[in-house]
């Protein structure tokens, strides 16, 4: 299992965001973390990346404790986090090759290049990325949170606001990604397209609790993925 | 008679103390050197005044002190000499009988225009304080453009700077899509 | 290494980008007009050499202080509000590697300030007294009053996570050091003026110069006033750390 996540809590000035969370992540599965807005997805996502820490609880990534050894899960992890920002004055190439310098195993030029290819920036590699579109950006942060070749990537919310072509441009790299290099991926959505298309196992969580867990395929046999999510969440928005 | 015999005894009177303040006044006197002087702006001059004691007695504890007064038409005015004279004004000790002291009074010219500078000296046992002849002094504005050789740094320095953040602006311009 | 890229990155964006460019303009600009002034004007040309020098030692200070309060309070806060920060966090990169990446840089652009001055303070302080040592006080004073500044306006918005907060907190504590120099001179020479100058950074860095240049004091007379303003230096470092460790998102 490459997360296990044990009872998990998060409080904000009295407010919990996350009461005992369990669940855990087989390394290989592209797997779909849904839940309404203020659900704790974010906050989950954080903890599970070494940003924030918990009050309570234990999260294992690739075996190693999160709050005692943030810096190895660090090596091993990679994510795109909701609202990213950019470092608009710098180009694409000059942003990833920032990002790879502060990892031990620096990537060469040529990977910088085949990466900004693989998300489709290739041609803009030396252009601003304050003349990005959005897509383009969105691209680029993905390939930024590629840079360590992680073996499991964050991904929040990475279609928000991208046109269709843009989305499966995202969907087919996040497929090749999973299935050529084996990355598991851990898919923070409110988009149920992006969970059909992609996952093959979800949680949903709800008041910072995780109410439904299973693989994907065994839950469509009790009705449309809209169906579950409604179901399991009293009817709350994604 | 008795009122005739009166009135000269007061004129007599009257006769001896003003000789004694005349006196008083005379035995101390006052020279500045030079009597004029024509400098610019900026310039530093030094005045010399001789005090000399014409009497037959030492003279102690004098002060002595110069004074500059603007005489430009239309701006007379007295000059407060803060920026102008570091030692404006001097204690003199003793001078003996028939003796001399030299004062030097240096100063900076910090504006243009017609001045006269005098130097005055107190002498308490007298009852007025004794005055030297004023010397002239014009001083000529001057427009130093480049003192110290500041504007090459002045400008080029902005500019340079300019210069290179212009180049790295436009090149970095390019990279714009 | 990590911090050394950060800080590298950071100096590119302060050349790459108007942010820190303006910043080296303006300060040519202010000390080309206050120089041309101090030597050209009448009045103010008439100064003593060692008089025009201090002066100009104190704007390059001061200006120096502020381009740290200004990229102190962007250090963090700035990168929180751009959404630039979670990648940064994300990284290998600790907390207190960003933070003293930041703090780097911050010097950097100070030490760029000075070397923008120091053909000012040679035009300026030519043929006057202690030109040299005055440059030297300014160099090791003006990198400790950067340090104190920018650490602690870089902690400030690591806690406070708003640019803009962050930066009226420390700009107004820069205006409160900055305020006995306009206390007049006689409330200066009282026992409270004396206590205000020396617990204040700021006054004591001017003080110093003052001492050194004008009156042409030795290391000796300086060394209490040092010795406060490294104390200081300490305490902002320390502020800083804890409040990066405690940085959340």
């Amino acid at each position: 299992m490459i997360i296990k996540v044990e009872n998990l809590v998060k409080r904000y000035d009295g407010h919990t965001a996350l009461d005992g969370l369990d669940f855990g992540v087989e390394a290989g599965d592209v797997f779909a973390f849904l839940g309404p807005n203020g659900a704790g997805k974010t906050t989950t996502i954080r903890i599970l990346t070494a940003i924030i820490r918990a009050d309570s609880g234990s999260v294992l990534i690739g075996g190693h404790d999160v709050f005692k050894e943030p810096a190895e899960v660090k090596k091993i992890i990679n994510a795109l986090p909701e609202s990213s920002g950019y470092y608009e004055w710098m180009t694409g190439r000059e942003y990833l090759g920032f990002f790879s310098d502060l990892y031990e195993g620096k990537t060469s030029t040529q990977d910088i290049r085949a990466l900004l290819e693989a998300v489709g920036l290739h041609g803009k590699e030396d252009h601003l990325i304050s003349s990005y579109s959005r897509g383009m950006k969105q691209r680029l942060g993905i390939a930024r949170s590629l840079i360590n070749r992680p073996k499991l990537l964050f991904l929040d919310e990475p279609t928000n606001g991208l046109d269709p072509i843009g989305r499966r441009d995202i969907h087919d790299l996040l497929i090749d990604l999973n299935r050529k290099h084996g990355t598991t991926i851990f898919l923070s959505t409110h988009l149920l397209d992006d969970v059909n298309r992609l996952c093959n196992r979800i949680a949903i969580i709800n008041y910072g609790k995780i109410v439904r867990t299973g693989e994907l395929e065994k839950m469509k046999g009790k009705g449309t993925i809209d169906d579950i999510f409604f179901t399991s969440t009293e009817g709350g928005t994604l | 008679m008795i009122k005739s015999i009166l009135t000269a005894f007061v004129i007599f009177l009257a006769t001896t103390v003003n000789c004694s303040t005349v006196f008083a006044a005379g035995r101390v006197a006052v020279s500045i050197d030079p009597p004029s002087v024509q400098a610019n702006m900026g310039d530093k001059i030094t005045y010399a005044g001789a005090i000399t004691n014409n009497s037959d007695k030492a003279v102690n504890n004098l002060i002595a002190y110069i004074s500059l007064a603007n005489v430009t038409p239309g701006k007379e005015a007295p000059m407060d000499l803060e920026d102008w004279s570091a030692n404006k004004a001097v204690k003199v000790d003793v001078i003996p009988p028939h003796g001399a002291y030299e004062g030097k009074w240096p100063m900076r010219l910090i504006d243009s225009g017609s001045y006269v500078a005098y130097i005055t000296v107190v002498d308490k046992e007298s009852a007025a304080p004794v005055t030297s002849p004023v010397s002239r002094l014009d001083i000529k504005r001057i427009l130093r453009l480049n003192p110290n050789n500041v504007l090459p740094t002045a400008i080029g320095e902005p500019v340079i700077i300019g210069a290179v953040f212009l180049f790295i602006y436009l090149k970095r311009r390019n990279k714009a899509i | 290494m990590k911090t050394a890229y950060i800080m590298r990155k950071e100096i590119r964006e302060s050349v790459l980008t108007s942010k820190g460019f303006l910043w080296y303009i303006l300060t040519s600009v202010i000390l080309s007009v206050l120089s041309y002034l101090f030597l050209t004007n009448s009045e103010l040309s008439l100064l003593d050499q060692g008089q025009m020098l201090y002066m100009i030692m104190n704007f390059v200070t001061a200006l120096g202080i502020l381009i740290g309060v200004v990229s102190g309070s962007d250090a963090i806060a700035g990168e929180i509000e751009r959404g630039t920060l979670e990648a940064l966090l994300l990284s290998p990169a600790s907390k207190t590697e960003i933070a003293a990446g930041k703090l780097a840089a911050a010097l950097m652009n100070w030490c760029i300030i000075f070397v923008i001055s120091i053909p000012y303070l040679f035009v300026v302080g030519k043929g006057g007294q202690n030109l040299l040592s005055g440059i030297v006080y300014l160099a090791v004073l003006g990198t400790l009053l950067a340090v104190i500044f920018s650490a602690f306006s870089m902690g400030l918005s690591a806690r406070i996570k708003s640019m803009k907060n962050s930066l009226i907190v420390s700009f107004l504590i820069f205006l409160l050091a900055g305020s006995p120099i306009f206390l007049s001179a006689a409330l200066r020479t009282t026992w409270f003026g004396r206590v205000l100058d020396l617990v204040n950074p700021f006054a004591d860095a001017i003080n110093t110069f003052d001492s050194v240049v004008v009156d042409s004091q030795g290391f000796s007379y300086q060394t209490g006033r040092i010795a406060i303003i490294c104390g200081y230096a300490f305490l902002s470092l320390l502020f800083l750390k804890r409040s990066v460790s405690r940085l959340e998102m």
